[in-house]
């Protein structure tokens, strides 16, 4: 019998699901009062509040679409066009017409650009608008607990029968305990009613969700105005109290730092750069007040600034010297960088290019130029600690005497005070998402009234967001209240 | 050995599309029980390959990073989870997606849907296996030594996990309310699928997004750098916000969710492979 009144009675009939208001967050449009259906005629609706155009836009779902599709279309176009280049990189791409046009529309700086920021400010003040519309309606919802009145009206879910002589009380108590966990037990209109609810709160989830993207957009916004950014390149041994912006101004920094030591260590030979490290000494008017060690993944904080690891190089310390063998005959050449110097016997001219500290696991090396006749010049490594790596050139065999370099390291420097109200934002999306997708309202009742031939029991519910769990919560518990008559 | 294993399982989850179809068709219990005991059993397989090549891993990393003490066992070993480049990730996206059906939508793992969820588990698998993907284990690059790691990919890829089976269900309800078959899963279950799937996808999406900028904060010193792929996956984010408001606040159902579900699973699609082969940045490796 039971299984007949299951089947009869979804959730979907209840009046919340349809209630426009218990429908979401942005609930501006549609919840002022509408005529319900079950309404008095007579009774005159109080009109509601005119609402100004602006209001009524900057609350509307449709807005936030359309800002949102315009972001993601901004966003396309600033992943396909690479950002923050130099100019002649446009001109060189898309020619000087397209390519300065790029530059000077701000489609090349795009989320920089004004053309990115009034959409992501009209969206913060659409979810701002959002929030003031319907936050107080969303609270006052929480703050009411499930009344006696309120549990009685919920919709029949099916019901059960005890026959005269038995008392219902202890089994529908041990049910609900089972199924539910503890509920408040009352007498209304002279009958017994057990009543229980769970996600009351939910309607706050998506104003903690909308409050925690404000949050993390005014995170970005504090950063951007007052957090400062820029590169600190040093070198081994060098000490300094200043970094340069973007902007390439020097920021003076309130403490000395120096670079006592860079190390760079690869898995192997020829294999993948295993770790990069920089062992950092500070100062405070010229006294060693603390030593760290930065590396990338491992930032070092000091004072009111954060230094992360993000390159690295070699400076020659001095002139290359290479050895040239040539017939047998050893003889060595002084290389300065970026200048051309002949050969023994001048039948070529080398050129130093660069000096790396470590290539790829060989130890230091020298990037040459070797350029002899007219042709276009050949450009090889020389390994210090592997010479038999070169190939000849010509007659010439070469290979490295005195390699002099110093390592240098670049940190990336930055103060960020936004960075506490993004966190703060990311760590509300939690319970806001919770409360949002994880925790529907659902409410119970069972009301007990005695019968001629013994006790009727009904069990009332709704749950408008979880049509799964509700109902098949409702088959368990009608199923157990059944088996408790049989027995 | 693992390679042989995933060999097997993506043969499984063939076997198992193939089952759950057969199941459907001719209305039989026994062969869906099949396809169910099947699809476990290739998860767990899945499971153990990926467990080894962990293992192998680690064991890998011993060789050039001694570690002292329990802690330092602890730490090589979260890093050293196979996630770190193009390969594990497929392998581990493919995992995800079973995983997640099986899991949070058991109920409805039947017929053609269950063909659906398997036979994408299989596809990915086997581009891992025989696209040409380079499938080598690599020592971990200094910017990926971090526990972040780990908890930033699980959470994405479940994400884009959740995105697919959303998808697979999108494409189910568009045939099914083009031309109603009375062997599909009802219209409406569909479409209550899409909304779960959406859900549960957002919120890991959000989380590996939120995880990501948490890591790239202690790594580069900037929470988001509009690099290609946190944008793509911001746009993605945006994508799947629109169809849950559209859901939520103007209760949009059945066609027109079911093809935002398409264009985010898109967006999804672009964000893993499209800004990793067609667009520069700092997620080269992956």
């Amino acid at each position: 019998m039971a299984k007949g009144k299951v089947q009869k009675t979804t959730p979907k009939t209840d009046l919340e699901d349809v209630k426009p208001a218990a429908r979401g967050n942005k609930t501006s449009k549609l919840a002022p009062k509408k005529p319900k259906p079950g309404l008095r005629p007579a009774a005159p609706l109080p009109a509601p509040p005119a609402k100004s155009w602006l209001w009524g836009t900057l609350t509307s779902i449709r807005f936030t679409v359309f800002l949102l599709l315009i972001l993601a279309a901004l966003a396309i176009v600033g992943t396909v066009i690479p950002q923050d280049q130099a100019l002649g990189h446009y001109i060189r791409h898309y020619g000087e017409g397209l390519g300065m046009f790029l530059y000077r529309s701000g489609l090349t700086s795009m989320y920089y650009s004004p053309l990115f920021l009034i959409p992501i400010t009209l969206l913060a003040l659409n979810i701002s608008a959002c929030l003031v519309n319907g936050l107080p309606q969303a609270l006052r919802r929480s703050l009411r607990r499930l009344t006696p009145e309120a549990a009685a009206a919920l919709p029949e879910r099916g019901h059960n029968y005890w026959p005269a002589g038995t008392d219902p009380h202890p089994a529908v108590e041990a049910v609900l305990k089972q199924e539910l966990g503890r509920s408040r037990r009352e007498t209304f209109q002279d009958k017994d009613l057990y009543f229980w609810e769970q996600g009351r709160f939910r309607p706050l989830g998506p104003y903690l969700v909308h409050l925690s993207l404000l949050l993390i957009l005014a995170g970005g916004l504090i950063g951007k105005f007052w957090g400062v950014e820029g590169r600190l390149p040093l070198g081994e041994g060098q000490e300094t109290d200043a970094f340069v912006l973007a902007s390439r101004e020097e920021q003076p920094l309130g403490f000395q730092v120096r670079l006592d030591k860079f190390q760079v260590s690869f898995y192997g030979k020829g294999q993948a750069p295993k770790e990069f490290r920089s062992d950092l000494t500070f100062l405070r008017d010229g006294k060693e007040v603390g030593q760290a060690v930065c590396r990338v993944n491992d930032p070092v904080t000091f004072g009111d600034y954060t230094l992360y690891q993000s390159s690295y190089g070699a400076q020659p310390a001095g002139p290359v010297v290479l050895q040239i063998k040539k017939d047998e005959i050893t003889q060595t050449v002084e290389v300065p960088l970026r200048k051309m110097v002949d050969l023994p016997g001048g039948q070529a001219q080398v050129m130093a290019m660069q000096v790396q500290g470590d290539l790829e696991g060989y130890g230091p090396a020298v990037q040459l130029a070797i350029r002899s006749g007219a042709g276009h010049p050949q450009v090889l490594w020389v390994l210090k600690d592997h010479p038999q790596m070169t190939e000849r050139i010509g007659p010439y065999q070469i290979s490295a005497a005195s390699l002099p370099f110093k390592w240098y390291s670049v940190f990336q420097v930055k103060y960020d005070p936004g960075v506490w109200w993004v966190y703060a934002g990311f760590i509300l999306l939690l319970p806001g998402f919770f409360l949002a997708f994880f925790r529907p309202p659902q409410r119970w009742a069972v009301i007990l009234e005695p019968t001629p031939r013994g006790w009727k029991g009904r069990l009332l519910g709704a749950s408008p967001r979880s049509r799964d769990i509700f109902l098949a919560r409702q088959n368990r518990i009608l199923e157990l209240l059944k088996k408790g008559t049989e027995q | 050995m693992t390679g042989l294993l995933l060999g097997w399982v993506m043969l499984a989850y063939l076997a198992v599309g193939f089952l759950y179809l057969a199941g459907g068709l001719w209305d039989s219990p026994r062969l869906t029980r099949g396809a169910k005991w099947l699809f476990w059993t290739g998860l767990g397989v899945h499971s153990f390959a990926l467990l080894a090549r962990w293992w192998e891993s680690y064991h890998m990393a011993l060789g050039h990073t001694p570690v002292a003490g329990f802690a330092g066992m602890l730490q090589l070993i979260v890093l050293q989870a196979p996630l770190s480049n193009f390969y594990e990730s497929l392998v581990f996206f493919a995992w995800c997606v079973p995983f997640l059906a099986l899991v949070t939508f058991r109920r409805y793992m039947q017929g053609y849907l269950g063909t659906v969820v398997a036979l994408l588990a299989c596809i990915i698998l086997a581009y891992a296996s025989l696209g040409g993907v380079d499938s080598r284990i690599k020592p971990l690059m200094p910017a990926l030594k971090s526990n972040w790691l780990l908890i930033h990919v699980v959470t994405c890829f479940l994400g884009y996990a959740a995105f697919t089976v959303g998808f697979g269900t999108a494409l189910l309800y568009l045939k099914q309310s083009r031309r109603p078959t009375p062997s599909l899963p009802p219209a409406a279950n569909l479409d209550h699928l899409i909304y779960q799937s959406t859900i549960i996808g957002f919120l890991f999406l959000t989380l590996g997004i939120l995880t990501g900028a948490v890591w790239a904060e202690s790594a580069w010193g900037r929470y988001w750098s509009w690099d290609p792929k946190e944008t793509w996956s911001l746009i993605t984010w945006f994508v799947y916000a629109t169809l849950l408001h559209a859901r939520l606040v103007k209760g949009w159902q059945g066609r027109r969710i079911a093809w935002l579900a398409v264009l985010g699973f898109a967006a999804v699609m672009f964000t893993y492979f499209g800004v990793s082969f067609l667009l520069t940045g700092l997620h080269s490796y992956l």
